[in-house]
């Protein structure tokens, strides 16, 4: 759990169970896996779409609904065209 | 930085919460706990769906419910204030006194209550 | 347990007794002073509640009793229905009457007096 610490201050993508993956600045966590994230955006797949980038801003994400967080590696994420990204949006586990 | 201080410092501020059930507040925070459980008022609620709202004087809502929170960008600068502030308080404040008086206070008792 | 008694006298068992408790406590008073609850119940006693509970249900009633784990006592209590084909929150209600909800699955509670439903207020900033 504390690995994460290896994180704060790199961006990184986030995975919640409803599905969302928000990208954004790690900048602290605790014990429970609570995240805040600065300057985050929101990345929404579709498979008939390019990626939509929705800004955010600054949030605290319950470590709850957390599936994943990874690093992102900015260089290759950048050479990525998201626009001509398809892939089928994340389902959501959250609800029954 | 831990979330939660995040959010003490976030107290009295706009925010927005989003519930596990997909419901949002709108509203400023008034207070909040270790539990992550929150008071705010002047309170836009919105459906799941998004298509209706209601107007809340204010509202508790119990942490663990909770999906995230939106936070003005401003509070991550006023955290650092606060913690620069705080750790002065601690070090260079009253509680090294106050331990030692209280120290004091306790060996003069032990001696007098021979313990 | 004699062993325990004498260390009452003792500035550390006394830290975590009740006298010295909060003066000495010196890690939690950085952080914050612990407060009992951060919701006061007690404004709301006899006046019309919303309480929403874990799993979906909605209730409406009087407040007639708290306690510090947020079980409470409502009466002329009026649950609202949901849609069975969507889920969806509806209007009609049903009526309770005397109740007890149980804390742990308490997950909102707001003053009914002063709430309303409104248009879209987000509209015009799209």
């Amino acid at each position: 759990m504390t690995d994460l610490q290896k994180y704060v201050d790199l961006t990184v993508e986030v995975i919640t169970s409803d599905g969302r993956v928000i990208v954004g600045t790690l900048k602290g966590f605790d014990q429970t896996t609570n995240v805040i994230l600065s300057g985050c955006h929101e990345r929404i797949f579709s498979e008939t779409e390019g990626v939509e980038r929705v800004a955010l801003g600054l949030y605290i994400i319950r470590g709850d609904n957390i599936c994943l967080i990874g690093e992102l590696d900015q260089e290759r994420d950048a050479s990525i065209d998201l626009s001509e990204i398809r892939a089928a949006p994340i389902t959501d586990i959250s609800r029954r | 930085m831990l979330p939660l201080s995040l959010l003490n410092t976030a107290q009295g501020h706009p925010m927005l919460v989003e519930l596990k059930n997909g419901e949002t507040f709108n509203g400023h925070l008034v207070n909040c706990d270790n539990w992550m459980n929150l008071t705010l008022r002047e309170v836009i609620q919105t459906s799941p769906e998004g298509d209706r709202f209601w107007r809340l004087p204010e509202c508790y809502i119990r942490g663990n419910t909770i999906k995230y929170l939106r936070v003005p960008d401003e509070i991550m600068e006023m955290v650092k204030e606060d913690s620069i502030r705080q750790r002065q308080a601690a070090s260079g404040g009253n509680r090294g006194r106050k331990w030692f008086s209280w120290w004091k206070y306790w060996s003069r008792r032990k001696q007098r209550w021979k313990l | 347990m004699s062993e325990r008694g004498r260390g009452r006298g003792a500035p550390r068992g006394s830290r975590g007794g009740g006298r010295g408790g909060r003066g000495g406590s010196t890690f939690a008073q950085d952080t914050k002073p612990k407060k009992e609850s951060i919701l006061d119940l007690s404004k709301y006693m006899d006046k019309k509640i919303r309480v929403k509970f874990n799993g979906g249900r909605e209730v409406i009633g009087s407040l007639k009793g708290h306690d510090p784990l947020l079980n409470l006592v409502l009466d002329d209590t009026e649950e609202f229905l949901r849609d069975p084909d969507d889920n969806r929150l509806l209007n009609d209600t049903r009526s309770l009457g005397l109740i007890v909800c149980r804390g742990p699955a308490v997950i909102l509670i707001s003053p009914v007096e002063g709430t309303e439903e409104i248009d879209n207020p987000f509209v015009q900033q799209e």
